[in-house]
């Protein structure tokens, strides 16, 4: 059976090579890639940056020779934070545009929308930014952090620093609710019980949790009753907060923070959505001593680090791209990983010899490596990426210093259920 | 924390090269052998670094910590020398480095600084570092320094720090570091003193109402239901103990009533203060004024640039950060006025007879506004820092007042005042009362109703500006700033009764104590929808809200 399988797989694959050859004969020496960001809207002074880097990334390989001896030809599209509307433009991009690969999205709720269209119409989409796991289409790769790529080791560090109650906040909605609820799994896994775990559970009519920690709306702005909770919380020492406020609340939660007499040393805040990017419009200095974990820093000493981080600020001074800012631009996670997949998504077609979906994905699942400025990355069959991790602090210049780092670690996107006690 | 850190080298450099007491000596070499040392065996050596009186320990281990100290490979057998690493002042200048055994300067050329390697602590050596840091601030002559730690010792409940903090309350004179130690004497005395010590630490931590011991308390209590507690206890006294656990929580329950109505009293007085121009333009002239929220924007922006302003003027020196802000003030109440004053100019004075319209024109106006703000401004926002006397707290009965907090409830009794002065006490104020009740009429005797309006509209302008201000100082400020607060500014007018400034402070103080004490026990989310809810039920049941206008020609 397994072997019929394979013959028949195979049968499709070179008629697909075939039929793609064809088609790409008939145009001319280049191949298209579609770029879906919101360049509006509310997630526009994130997004952008993904944006950008993509571009760079397709300008470098189209002046080393290109894909198969074709050129790139990305073709920008933008989402408007609009989530439905990420759909109708996935579909464009996939039917009108017939675009190889896309490179995009970066709310769970954009990916979730367009995951149905990449299904019914076979296209092929890399996902930059660290998520919640619990899912793996055929159709997505996820360059990702998994949970167990962010959250998790950070929170093996707090424990290693011997930190023994967690207080949970995030902003309201699927990421921070659901990493929360693994998070919860995990830490009553390693022994923490659960008074110790600070911000609050729901149960359902059952008893079971389904909610854990505190939840504030997009855009809070008031945090001094929570700040309050979380002083009660930490008077007994060794207490940490485990922080996934997205945007703009994180200023008024730090703020409130510091006013509240609380410190870095005392009650260490390690926040999941804060980049180097996000530190623009933040002020690093409330945030001095605070953590953060992504498997990228823009402080990594290495040479690739160093050659990218060079490379994209001199393409920026000269990029032909409409309002593009040139001044002030930082590297992060959710751009070098945008990075690192243009260059597995060329690798991968290489392997394949054809810009075929199927072909390409099978390429990607047969592990695939590549040296980005995060070390190296290698794709797995589960479409997560096996990659290095590393915990920082942040400095008052917005950058972090890496403190802890974790070699190669196995994206792991379905966790909950899978802790048991010690 | 940056200042803390830049003194702790300059300290470091200082004792490094200069002196070398006995005690200096003996820390540097045990911190060498640490630092070279693997395992359990480097746990341990750190842990002895608390028994030396040199000061110089807590600087090492920070810096070790950061990721500071290196190692230089020998030729050969010989161990590698750690050296300790000093960034340069100046940005892209060179770091520094001294040999760690003796303080000495490495000249620039006798290595190669690329070949350096980090010498990382293990994990487990990084946990005792606080710990190690703690013990040594026992013996500092700062007192707070002294209590904080003899606190946190106590709360870790390790057995063997335990004789030594008891050994410490001997020799103690300070009252509040005794004060300290006999609270984290107590806690550690739950899991590992005698019975006697366990109910002693009972009545003590009944008595000094310690929050920090409570969850002492109640896991000595689920211990001794899962029969997991060294010595059992008889009824009697676990009865004690669950009174002192109960005594606690009452204590925790009043600090928690007082607490909150002080954080109800602060979101009403910012509810106030970005609410109370809306009172006076929409309540009392009648423009629904869509724009509002951005000129809260204006206000905030403002504040934005004579932080800008003070800092190249001045260089960023602290003079700046302390004093922009009282410039900022008036700053922002004439920028947003202004403002104000070419809206009325421009589009409002053409819609007082049609509200809709002007509901309409200044939903675009404030569009307008965004994206203006967006192209001087950039997409990112904006960062004001808070000069220090509106940083900090006052702790009273374990209740936190945030300097802030109270500058803004007496920011608002200020504003408040000053609106109430104008509008009752002075000629405009008059004539801005009779224009508002009676056009025509006021017309006819002699005001001139296009000025006071354009007036009045400035100033309610001008007071939204003075919110943006406060509002900077505890958020950021971006473009749609102004979006957040405008659906607020209009609930609380409306609740308050359209038309009445009393009813504005009433509203908004309820509004923001009633959010306050839902959110413990909803959420923020549930507690928000909770207030809207009761504020669309009570307008069904006093549709003027609070206070009604009672005068015959507002219709």
């Amino acid at each position: 059976m397994k072997f019929l399988r394979g013959v028949r797989a195979g049968a499709i694959l070179s008629a697909g090579a075939l039929l793609g050859l064809q088609a790409q004969a008939e145009e001319d020496d280049t191949v298209k890639v579609g770029i879906l960001h919101s360049l509006s809207g509310t997630m526009a002074i994130s997004e952008t940056s993904l944006r950008d880097v993509l571009l760079f990334a397709i300008d470098e390989i189209n002046a080393s020779g290109g894909v198969l001896g074709k050129q790139i030809e990305p073709v920008v599209v933008d989402g408007a934070s609009d989530w439905p509307l990420f759909a109708e433009k996935s579909k464009q991009l996939l039917l009108q545009d017939k675009v190889a690969a896309v490179f995009g999205c970066w709310t769970s709720v954009s990916r979730k929308s367009v995951l149905p269209v990449f299904e019914e119409y076979n296209g092929l989409l890399f996902y930059p930014v660290q998520y919640e796991g619990e899912e793996q289409s055929p159709n997505i790769f996820y360059t990702a952090e998994a949970v167990n790529q962010q959250a998790i080791p950070a929170v093996d560090f707090l424990l290693e620093e011997g930190r023994e109650k967690f207080y949970l906040i995030g902003t309201d909605y699927v990421y921070p609710q659901t990493t929360n609820l693994v998070l919860l799994e995990y830490l009553l896994s390693k022994g923490v019980p659960l008074r110790n775990i600070g911000g609050g559970l729901r149960r359902d009519a059952d008893g079971e949790v389904i909610s854990a920690g505190t939840y504030t709306p997009f855009g809070h702005t008031d945090y001094q009753q929570i700040m309050a909770d979380i002083k009660k919380f930490a008077a007994s020492g060794d207490a940490a907060v485990i922080n996934t406020i997205n945007g703009d609340s994180n200023v008024a939660f730090f703020k409130e923070y510091a006013a509240a007499g609380l410190t870095a040393e005392e009650v260490p805040v390690v926040s999941f959505s804060l980049s180097e990017d996000e530190f623009r419009s933040l002020p690093a200095e409330d945030l001095v001593g605070q953590l953060g974990c992504w498997t990228y820093f823009m402080s990594l000493d290495t040479p690739e680090n160093e050659e990218f981080v060079a490379n994209f600020q001199e393409w920026l001074a000269t990029a032909d791209v409409d309002g593009i800012e040139r001044e002030g631009r930082v590297t992060c996670s959710p751009m070098v990983l945008s990075y690192d997949g243009v260059y597995l998504w060329k690798a991968a077609v290489e392997k394949a010899g054809t810009f075929d979906v199927d072909s390409v994905v099978k390429a990607l699942e047969s592990g695939i490596s590549f040296d980005g400025p995060g070390g190296t990355v290698t794709t797995q069959e589960n479409h997560h990426l096996t990659k290095n991790v590393y915990i920082g602090e942040t400095l008052p210049s917005g950058q972090f210093e890496v403190i802890e780092s974790f070699d190669e670690v196995y994206g792991e996107p379905f966790l909950k259920g899978t802790f048991s006690e010690e | 924390m940056l200042f803390r850190f830049h003194n702790l080298i300059i300290s470091a450099l200082f004792l490094l090269v200069s002196q070398l007491s006995a005690d200096d000596t003996q820390a540097r070499e045990i911190f060498v052998e640490a630092i070279l040392a693997e395992g359990s065996e480097q746990t341990a050596l750190v842990e002895s670094l608390s028994t030396t009186a040199s000061t110089l320990v807590p600087d090492f281990l920070e810096a070790w910590k950061r990721g500071d100290i290196f190692l230089l490979e020998a030729d050969g057998s010989a161990a590698p020398t750690p050296l300790l690493e000093v960034e340069p002042e100046q940005e892209g200048g060179t770091p520094t480095y001294f040999r760690v055994i003796d303080g000495e300067e490495m000249a620039a050329g006798s290595f190669d600084p690329a070949a350096l390697e980090m010498a990382r602590p293990s994990r487990k050596t990084r946990r005792v570092f606080t710990m190690t840091i703690d013990l040594l601030a026992l013996s500092t002559p700062n007192v707070q320094e002294r209590a904080d730690a003899a606190l946190k010792l106590g709360l870790k409940r390790d057995d063997d720090i335990l004789p030594k903090l008891i050994l410490l309350r001997e020799t103690e004179t300070e009252p509040s570091v005794i004060e300290a130690l006999n609270e984290g004497i107590a806690v550690s005395m739950l899991s590992h003193g005698t019975k006697e010590g366990q109910m002693d630490a009972i009545q003590l931590l009944r008595d000094e109402n310690s929050i920090a011991g409570l969850d002492a308390l109640k896991n000595l209590r689920h211990d001794l239901n899962d029969g997991l507690a060294t010595h059992p206890f008889s009824e009697e006294e676990l009865a004690k103990l669950t009174a002192s656990i109960a005594s606690i929580e009452s204590y925790i329950s009043w600090t928690d009533f007082v607490g909150t109505c002080f954080r109800g009293l602060s979101l009403g007085a910012v509810l106030l203060i970005v609410a109370l121009g809306l009172a006076i333009t929409f309540g009392l002239m009648g423009v629904i004024n869509m724009a509002h929220g951005e000129m809260i924007a204006v206000g905030a922006y403002s504040a934005y640039i004579s932080q800008t302003v003070f800092y190249s003027l001045f260089s960023e020196s602290t003079f700046a950060l302390e004093t922009y802000f009282l410039f900022a003030i008036p700053f922002s109440f004439l920028t947003a006025a202004l403002c104000g004053f070419i809206l009325e100019r421009t589009v409002i004075q053409f819609l007082y007879k049609r509200p809709l319209e002007s509901l309409l024109a200044t939903w675009g106006v404030s569009l307008i506004l965004q994206q203006g703000f967006r192209l001087i401004f950039g997409a990112a926002n904006r960062q004001v820092r808070s000069p220090s006397w509106l940083l900090g707290n006052v702790e009273i009965f374990d209740i936190t007042f945030g300097f802030n907090r109270i500058f803004v409830i007496g920011f608002a009794i200020l504003i408040v005042f000053g609106t109430w002065f104008l509008m009752a006490k002075t000629p405009m104020g008059l004539s801005i009362r009779a224009v508002m009740q009676d056009p025509q009429m006021a017309a006819a005797m002699g005001i001139r109703i296009n000025r006071v309006r354009m007036m009045t509209f400035a100033f309610g302008s001008g007071l939204a500006g003075l919110a943006g201000v406060f509002l900077s100082q505890i958020g950021s400020v971006g473009s749609n700033l102004g979006q957040s607060y405008i659906v607020d500014s209009f609930m609380v007018v409306v609740a308050g009764g359209v038309g009445n400034i009393v009813g504005t402070v009433i509203s908004a103080l309820g509004i923001g104590v009633t959010d306050q004490a839902l959110q413990p026990l909803l959420g923020p989310v549930m507690g928000r929808i909770c207030v809207l809810v009761a504020i669309i039920l009570f307008l069904q049941w006093k549709p003027g809200g609070l206070f009604p206008s009672k005068s015959r020609s507002l219709d």
